[in-house]
């Protein structure tokens, strides 16, 4: 048996278990019948081993490299390392799709397993909808469309190979897992929501069942964007992590909803408002990650990632249209039942501000989706051709983001339910200081502009206000418990970590924010010919071109640029930055040498070079202050909502003393 | 005294950005930056002229600067390339074009979207209904029956 | 409420709509403004050493204007078409004119050499031409009709077919 048969056979045995998985899960919560749900569950898992068994087989098949299958063929080669060979099972589209399908079958699973002990009827509606979900793209798998095991013939003596810029860094092995992770979970409180709406109650019970859902998607797809800028400023060679690409807009769109999600959702927990908008908040989610998987694979945008254009296309479109109707239709049905029986009364209150800022992010998403969607429109309309790139985006968004970065220093520092004004003065007189400090820093650093001066100002602001509770709770711990400080703080992160968690993904937040203001202000660069031997200086180093070579690989040839970078006074470093030429690539690949300091980043790139005689090589330097606080921030932001989603430790039984123990009856 | 305090911040605040934001000269390089930064790389995804390392932006960047030194206007500057590339070539659409929307809908939809909020947030819980006629308590208990069958 | 839901309804329409109308555009085909403009005019070093080569020595003839370099491989692949529309056009007031793109002298002169091919070829040193034409990326060809107005472009490889269509619609007709 071949690769190609397990896994083609695998596929195609998991799409009827998939479709049965949904028939009888909607029997079952239709009819409350413990055995069609019993049938669903080992359908369920039957397709996701399958499924997951036809992934192994495409990894198998890349690892040995078995050009038979035309995606190995045109995506492996026989030089390719062993772990690039299995990080091109996400190399191109059937691949991905290949994955997408296996974690949702395992998320399916999850709901069919654990998602029903909780709240049965629910979670068997919500896993119809999910294997229907799961067998559409088995569909996808098991067609034209996006078929991985498909033969080639004749069989080619050796492959293509990855394409060039997915070789270069081991990092392509964590950016679109991540972003696929985060994609599909949201798949859960989406069925979730649809199961609400369909059995027209659940009340807000669903929203508990999924709430680590949410997040963890959220945090995966966040950690996902950062990673992907990661790769973007690292391996792409061009100096920035973000261009506003289409495909990085059709993640952050997401990004930006769940994040509004995750707050309005507290509201409707705490005061039992908002509950359409926060059905419409996760519909409108979820369809943003369907648009995004429909704008990176159809070929409809132009951008780094339209690896080719595909039937796909047509499908996604039909898929993304039916589970919009489907979800406006339903949200549109059960509208007047979900009016909200109370009101906010009071506009400087918590839920005043989570509903200011669901706006803002509301708004900061649909300029996004205009700004990438608007050439389109013009072009079918009009015929004219026209971009819109960093320049309206980076006009638009940063005072959004700005605006933004205010309420969530505001947000935890305001009551429920309205506050006084002696709470405004006592909550804001320390981070109304920092502010002010955070401004000043900012000028007298140098830093010029308005918007890097107001981010750090806002930036203090929100720490100062994230400081303040933590100083508080420890505080209040130590009075109750007795607890220590760093006790204190522990228990704080564990037995709150909603909360706390979340004020840690605030701090991770501003690292980032500051991080991007800096870099963006402060950045100095320059570009100049250089024969080995001579020295540039830019943003007080001095870089010297040291020496021009060739280097060998088996599966690539570069052209090396040494340089030594000295800083005045400071111990000098090397930096490499390089053209790499691909046997399957008609141009050469840039590939910057990047020396990463914690105040700031020596990014060097390799423009050209001499190519008859290496006499010459034309360097481009650029010094970046603070851009490592980006991928810190990221981390942070990972690491609060690890700690928000993480339940609570269950609360010990108390140890009464004996005398007490021994009269209680149990 | 917190007054003062919050006074005194909000007075340093207000310098601090006033002075940041002084209109700082710009230099000839400045200027070819900050034209580069508005056109588009033909050759690339997407990319400015000003960040893309290729060869073809290189060259662009070449022309700006002869221009710049030429002592041409932004607009003429932009409008050489865009005779030659078409009105893909500039990255920001003109505000004073049917493109022009995209910079009026952000603004339509944060003040929109504010003065709902505001009503929304202001708005105070319609006065709580009497106790309930027998009918709607019949209602009422079907309501929790069937809920508290949904966790079945 | 009924008139939020319509408004609902017809956004998501929209949307749809705008999607399935973005299909019928290729993001590739992007359209140079220079089409029906007078060509750019231009003065550029010969590759062989003859000197220079301006556009307005061409005048009276139709000019079909090549953009290649030595490493584009569809550039390799489209060179024999030009070879044969070379050999049948170019005693009809037809004349191609290679004008070498971010390439450096040798490797032209080592590309023609190996290829084959008479007609004049130039070095735009600094791609100025490049830009004032509109090249998207290499090869592409500019049609010139004998107004001087660019009649036509293809950006590509160049087949049989295309460039015989493109020289017929530019040629100078026979007096009669």
């Amino acid at each position: 048996m071949t690769w190609l048969d397990l896994g083609a056979g695998a596929l195609r045995a998991a799409l009827p278990l998939a479709l049965w998985g949904a028939l009888a899960a909607a029997y079952a919560a239709w009819k409350r019948d413990g055995r069609a749900l019993g049938s669903a569950r080992w359908a369920v898992t039957g397709a996701f081993a399958l499924v997951a068994l036809a992934d192994l087989a495409m990894v198998g098949a890349l690892v040995t490299h078995d050009f038979s299958i035309r995606y190995v063929a045109l995506n492996n080669a026989r030089a390719t390392p062993l772990f690039y060979s299995v990080i091109s099972l996400w190399a191109a589209l059937e691949g991905s799709i290949l994955l997408w399908t296996v974690v949702l079958a395992g998320a399916a699973g999850w709901v069919a397993w654990r998602g029903t002990r909780a709240l049965p009827r629910l979670a068997a509606t919500a896993l119809a909808i999910l294997c229907g979900m799961l067998a559409f793209f088995l569909l996808l798998v098991t067609t034209p469309a996006a078929d991985p095991f498909v033969a080639t013939f004749p069989v080619p003596a050796d492959g293509r190979g990855p394409n060039p810029l997915l070789q270069n860094n081991p990092l392509m092995a964590l950016h679109p897992p991540l972003l696929y992770l985060g994609y599909v979970l949201f798949s859960v409180p989406f069925a979730y929501a649809l199961a609400s709406l369909i059995l027209g109650e659940g009340g807000d019970r669903w929203l508990t069942a999924t709430r680590r859902f949410a997040v963890v998607s959220w945090a995966l797809l966040g950690v996902g964007i950062v990673a992907g800028s990661w790769w973007s400023y690292a391996v792409l060679g061009w100096g920035g992590y973000w261009a506003w690409d289409p495909v990085e807009n059709a993640a952050l769109m997401p990004w930006l909803t769940a994040t509004a999600y995750l707050h309005s959702v507290m509201v409707e927990e705490k005061r039992r408002l908002l509950r359409l908008w926060n059905l419409a908040l996760v519909i409108a989610t979820f369809a943003l990650t369907i648009l995004g998987t429909f704008l990176t694979r159809s070929g409809i945008v132009n951008s780094v990632h339209a690896f080719s254009q595909s039937a796909i296309g047509p499908l996604l479109l039909g898929y993304l249209v039916a589970l919009l109707v489907l979800g406006v239709g339903l949200l549109l049905w059960r509208a007047p039942q979900l009016a909200d029986a109370g009101a906010i009364g009071a506009p400087l209150s918590r839920e005043a501000v989570f509903l200011f800022q669901n706006v803002l992010f509301v708004a900061a998403t649909f300029t996004v989706l205009l700004g990438t969607l608007y050439p389109i429109i013009a072009e079918a309309i009009s015929g004219a051709q026209l971009s819109i790139g960093a320049p309206y985006f980076d006009r638009v968004e940063v005072p959004l983001a700005l605006a933004l970065l205010f309420l969530m220093g505001v947000g935890p520092q305001l009551p429920w339910h309205g506050a006084s004004r002696a709470t405004l003065e006592r909550q804001f007189t320390f981070p109304l200081l920092a502010a002010a400090a955070g401004a000043a820093g900012a000028v007298l650093a140098g830093l010029t502009g308005v918007a890097p001066a107001l981010t750090w100002a806002l930036g203090a602001f929100v720490s100062a206000t994230v400081l303040q509770e933590f100083a508080r709770g420890i505080r209040a711990r130590r009075a109750l418990h007795g607890e220590r400080a760093p006790a204190a703080l522990a228990s704080l992160l564990r037995r709150n970590g909603r909360r706390y968690g979340g004020y840690v993904v605030h701090l991770g937040i501003v690292i980032v924010a500051l991080g991007v203001a800096t870099s963006q202000a402060g950045t100095r660069e320059t570009e100049r010919t250089l024969a080995p031997g001579e020295h540039l200086s830019v943003g007080g180093h001095d870089v010297e071109l040291v020496a021009l070579r060739d280097v060998a690989e088996p599966q690539r040839r570069s052209v090396v640029a040494d340089l030594r970078v000295s800083e005045k006074g400071g111990r000098p470093a090397d930096a490499h930055p390089a053209l790499v030429s691909y046997p399957n690539a008609q141009q050469p690949i840039g590939s910057p040498g990047i020396l990463a300091r914690p105040g700031e980043d020596v990014y060097t790139i390799l423009a050209a070079y001499d190519q008859r005689g290496k006499a010459w090589a034309t360097i481009r330097v650029r010094v970046i202050p603070l851009v490592s606080w980006l991928w810190l921030g990221g981390l942070v932001v990972g690491l609060g909502a690890l700690v928000a989603a993480l339940p609570p430790p269950r609360p010990r039984r108390p140890a009464l003393p004996a005398a007490v123990g021994a009269g209680v009856v149990r | 005294m917190s007054r003062l305090a919050i006074g005194a911040a909000l007075a340093v605040l207000a310098l601090a950005l006033a002075f940041a934001a002084r209109p700082a000269p710009e230099t000839a390089a400045g200027r070819v930056d900050r034209v580069s930064s508005e056109l588009r790389c033909p050759v690339c995804q997407g990319l400015s002229v000003r960040d893309s390392p290729s060869e073809t932006a290189r060259d662009m960047r070449d022309l700006v600067a002869l221009r710049v030194t030429e002592g041409k206007s932004d607009d003429a500057i932009r409008d050489e390339f865009r005779a030659a590339y078409g009105d893909w070539v500039v990255l920001r659409p003109p505000l004073l074009s049917p493109a022009g929307l995209v910079w009026l809908a952000p603004l339509l939809l944060v003040a929109g979207g504010a003065f709902l909020a505001l009503r929304l947030a202001r708005a105070t819980a319609p006065p709580p209904p009497g106790p309930p006629n027998a009918a709607a308590l019949a209602a009422l208990r079907e309501r929790v029956a069937r809920d508290e069958e949904a966790d079945a | 409420m009924t008139r939020w839901r319509w408004l609902a309804a017809a956004a998501v329409v929209a949307l749809v709509l705008v999607l399935a109308l973005g299909f019928r555009r290729d993001p590739r085909d992007v359209r140079s403004g220079t089409v029906g403009r007078p060509a750019p005019a231009f003065e550029l070093a010969r590759l062989d050493g003859g000197g220079t080569l301006a556009f307005r020595d061409l005048a009276g003839q139709a000019v079909v204007v090549n953009f290649f370099a030595s490493w584009c491989r569809p550039c390799k692949e489209e060179h024999p078409v030009l070879l044969r529309a070379w050999e049948r056009y170019r005693t009809s007031g037809v004349v191609i004119v290679g004008i070498l793109y971010q390439d450096d002298e040798a490797a032209g002169l080592d590309f023609m050499r190996r290829l084959g091919g008479t007609w004049p070829t130039v070095r735009d040193e600094g791609g100025r031409t490049a830009l004032a034409y509109g090249v998207f990326g290499i090869p592409e060809t500019f049609f010139i009709g004998t107004d001087g107005i660019i009649a036509g472009r293809h950006v590509g490889p160049l087949d049989d077919a295309v460039l015989t269509a493109a020289i017929e619609a530019i040629r100078p007709k026979a007096p009669r």
